[in-house]
């Protein structure tokens, strides 16, 4: 709330409220809104107006800060009054008025139980207009003791609410989109399907309530939450019953729902996120839940809130088949940022499709990435993990998101990292490298998949110096095993740059969970730096697998493997059960997830993914061959087809990015003090 | 003088609509804000938008009970919107009519909707020849001083 701007009486400027109050008025009907404006004026208020919804929600978007209240009617065509309305009360926090000429008790009830502050009929008298200010008064002041509160986790946060509204309060990991071009971050909106934005605000679902302390929904909350969820099933999950299981003193069951509610919805965009990226997978018979992932739209603000159920899924699986012969797991990152998560998500997908489809050129399944935006990898998760001959080649096209993506992808890393436990990650890095044996045909590298080949990774890692974005541990860095064929990849130190898990990220590999747990807003990039999946370049799978092409598909930075791949590649067409080790590097930082470099190649048949977490990462799982505690994910190939290619890419992905969600923000932000100077541009291509 | 008797003869026809229910309060209520000073040639302003909006709306309706199959979702929301904008600008018989309108395209009865539309547009018709009539008024007054 904008208490320090307007407080009251007093001061310069509009401080003479209700003077001067701000009003945004919305209604279709050009009769209805000249006289709403006439009145408004009247009481003195500043008004501006609009006929579309959609326009309102972009101005409310593009500054929250711009409005105190917003009127709007209920009946118009382009957009549903009370969709408006539940959004501007997710995402802005602002006081809702509706108008309507029909005054049936059902509907006011309606708008009540949305969260208007208030229903007028129309006509609408002059009176009543006069007391609107009442309501931004009193929203106001059932905030001002949460005020301190808040700021002061905001300024404890690193890169916290930024520009990013979304994260006005203290979620879970504040996504840090500060690279954010605020263009993105309009189409993302324009984009959002779905409208269903977390409120970044924090969930203080009695507005008007005085005195009620906020929740601030710590990634060790929230993870604890997550988990809790997972454990009850996200469909089960009853706040009651979270409650219960999270058995945290002062929680009140209106602070669960409501946060609920918002992991739900990010979920829900998270799917759709993946369903779009899931388009071509499907294509090729991809997986269910890879296709649900939509844009990313909904992340604003939410920080990408992978589906808990694919990152479960895909982490527990999808570092425990190793032997499933995995194509290089493409993970395209799909800028996630918050706030323009669903531009960037769909540019970033867009292209994704484009070069991924490029890469296709062969029939090599496309592995459905959805990496990027962690969400989707949640789904495909889910989906992906019960599959066991995965042919997963995590190729994880390290861009790294904006900031809160590397979270994300932190948590997938880890989360694929490990296989069946629940990963404690701190912000390790994980380094993932795929050696992306190409597998016959099969597979199909995903868009934007990162390829990494192990030795070119490292030394591009090396150079982008991208690796040790995390602060992560060197120690731990992964790098792990050697590529098979390629000859070791080793991911230095500064290669493993990957994710530093934040404490402990558990990653719930269960993924039997239904629900994964994603820990924490994805945050994407709390930690400011930029998280930044270094992925290799899909050209690893090509088969032809030009070194220089994987370079050029990835970011500079990212790219990582495509010469790496390429080696490995030409090990795929052996599609013998060796795994390779696919060490996906995710980098911090964002950074454009390398497309997935046309490699379209086959996918190696086995790609063994290391996802190497540095640091403290309990979650030494793999037997692999390295000894640092990294993560592997050994994919065999056993099949090279697609699908397996896909699904074990979706869990790699997904369990990466459920590690990640776990972070904290502002952990990472201690922890990674490379990722300032990297790209703060995280994209991840799907 | 000529304004005067102008003048006179515009409130009286004001007072007209009135006492046949062409007008409401809510019609008082705008003629408030612009006599308030502020708002100058806002009372004209709205009401030019009501009967433009007005004679698009109704000819939506006719088009979409002329189709073979009537969408009466459409027809609703467009009675609504209507509804709406009359009740603003204080036309009331409009508003009553389309009440009227209500419970046909809630049977979803395409003939019953006919009939209403008619009554509808006649209403409307009336009440902006009344508008104009009140215009014309207004404007000569204008003139005159």
């Amino acid at each position: 709330m904008r208490t320090e701007e307007r407080n009251g009486v007093a001061g310069a400027g509009r401080d003479q409220f209700p003077v001067g109050m701000r009003v945004l008025a919305v209604d279709d009907d050009p009769v209805c809104l000249k006289v709403l404006e006439t009145l408004l004026r009247r009481c003195q208020y500043h008004v501006t107006t609009t006929n579309q919804a959609v326009i309102a929600l972009r101005m409310l978007r593009e500054n929250r800060e711009m409005f105190d209240l917003v009127i709007s009617d209920v009946h118009m065509p382009d957009m549903d009054g009370f969709k408006l309305l539940e959004l501007v009360g997710l995402e802005m926090d602002l006081p809702v008025i509706m108008l309507s000429v029909n005054g049936e008790t059902k509907t006011v009830m309606k708008g009540i139980t949305h969260g208007a502050c208030d229903y007028l009929l129309k006509p609408v008298r002059i009176e009543e207009l006069r007391n609107i200010w009442q309501h931004v008064v009193r929203r106001k002041f059932s905030t001002r003791e949460c005020v301190t509160l808040d700021t002061y986790e905001e300024c404890n946060k690193p890169l916290s609410a930024d520009s990013d509204y979304a994260y006005g309060q203290v979620t879970c990991g504040s996504p840090d989109q500060s690279g954010r071009p605020s263009k993105k971050r309009k189409e993302y909106h324009s984009e959002e399907e779905d409208e269903d934005e977390d409120s970044n605000g924090q969930d203080n679902d009695d507005p008007s309530a005085p005195k009620r302390p906020r929740v601030v929904w710590s990634v060790e909350l929230h993870r604890k939450f997550v988990a809790a969820v997972n454990h009850l099933g996200i469909d089960k999950a009853v706040p009651k019953r979270i409650l219960e299981l999270m058995n945290v003193e002062k929680l009140t069951r209106e602070n669960v729902a409501s946060h609920l509610q918002k992991y739900r919805l990010y979920l829900r965009r998270l799917s759709a996120v993946a369903s779009q990226q899931a388009g071509i997978v499907a294509a090729l018979g991809g997986r269910d839940p890879f296709l649900r992932m939509d844009a990313f739209e909904g992340l604003q603000g939410y920080q990408a809130f992978t589906s808990p159920a694919a990152l479960s899924s895909f982490s527990a699986h999808g570092l425990s088949s190793p032997r499933n012969n995995q194509a290089a797991v493409v993970i395209q990152g799909r800028s996630i940022h918050t706030g323009s998560v669903s531009s960037t998500t769909n540019n970033s997908i867009g292209d994704a499709n484009k070069y991924h489809l490029s890469l296709q050129g062969n029939q090599h399944g496309k592995l459905a990435q959805g990496l990027a935006t962690s969400l989707g990898q949640a789904q495909l998760q889910q989906k992906w993990m019960n599959e066991d001959n995965g042919d997963l080649s995590a190729i994880l096209c390290g861009n790294s998101l904006v900031k809160g993506m590397p979270s994300t992808l932190r948590s997938v890393t880890s989360s694929t990292l490990l296989p069946q436990d629940q990963v404690e990650c701190t912000q390790a890095k994980v380094a993932i490298q795929p050696s992306i044996r190409a597998p016959p045909a099969s597979l199909e590298l995903l868009e934007g998949a990162v390829g990494a080949s192990s030795d070119p990774l490292e030394s591009r890692v090396s150079q982008q110096g991208a690796l040790p974005l995390c602060g992560f541990s060197g120690s731990r860095l992964p790098v792990h095993g050697p590529f098979n064929n390629n000859g070791a990849t080793r991911l230095g130190d500064a290669f493993s740059a990957s994710f530093r898990p934040t404490n402990d990220l558990t990653v719930a590999r269960g993924s039997k969970v239904g629900a994964s747990s994603f820990g924490g807003t994805i945050h994407l990039s709390p930690d400011t730096e930029q998280k930044y999946w270094s992925f290799g370049s899909g050209n690893s799978f090509r088969q032809k697998a030009d070194e220089s092409s994987a370079d050029s598909l990835l970011d500079p930075k990212l790219v990582w493997s495509s010469s790496q791949l390429t080696s490995n590649v030409d090990a795929h067409h052996s599609m013998s059960q060796r795994s390779n080790n696919c060490s996906i590097n995710i980098g911090h930082g964002a950074r454009m997830f390398g497309q997935i470099s046309a490699n379209a190649s086959p996918v190696v048949p086995q790609a063994k993914i290391d996802f190497l977490f540095s640091g403290d990462t309990s979650m030494a799982r793999n037997a692999s061959e390295s000894s640092i505690p990294r993560l592997q994910t050994e994919l065999s190939s056993s099949t090279c087809s697609f699908d397996g290619l896909l699904n074990s890419m979706i869990k790699v992905v997904t369990q990466l990015i459920s590690l990640y969600l776990v972070y904290h923000p502002s952990y990472f932000k201690e922890q990674n003090q490379f990722l300032e100077a990297r790209n703060p541009f995280l994209f991840i291509i799907i | 003088m000529a304004a005067v008797a102008l003048k006179n003869q515009l409130n009286a026809h004001i007072a007209s609509m009135f006492a046949a229910g062409f007008l409401d309060k809510q019609f008082q209520e705008l003629q408030m804000l612009q006599d308030d000073g502020s708002s100058p040639g806002f009372v004209s302003e709205v009401v030019g938008l009501f009967i433009d909006d007005a004679e698009k709306i109704t000819g939506l309706i006719a088009g979409l009970l002329d189709q073979p199959v009537v969408d009466f979702d459409k027809v609703d929301a467009l009675v609504h919107q209507l509804k709406g904008s009359s009740a603003s600008v204080g036309a009331q018989r409009v508003k009553l009519s389309c009440e009227q309108f209500h419970s046909y395209y809630e049977a979803k009865n395409r003939d019953g909707c006919v009939m209403a539309l008619a009554l509808l547009r006649n209403e409307f018709y009336d009440s902006r020849s009344k508008f104009q009539t009140m215009f014309q008024l207004e404007q000569q007054i204008e003139a005159c001083s």
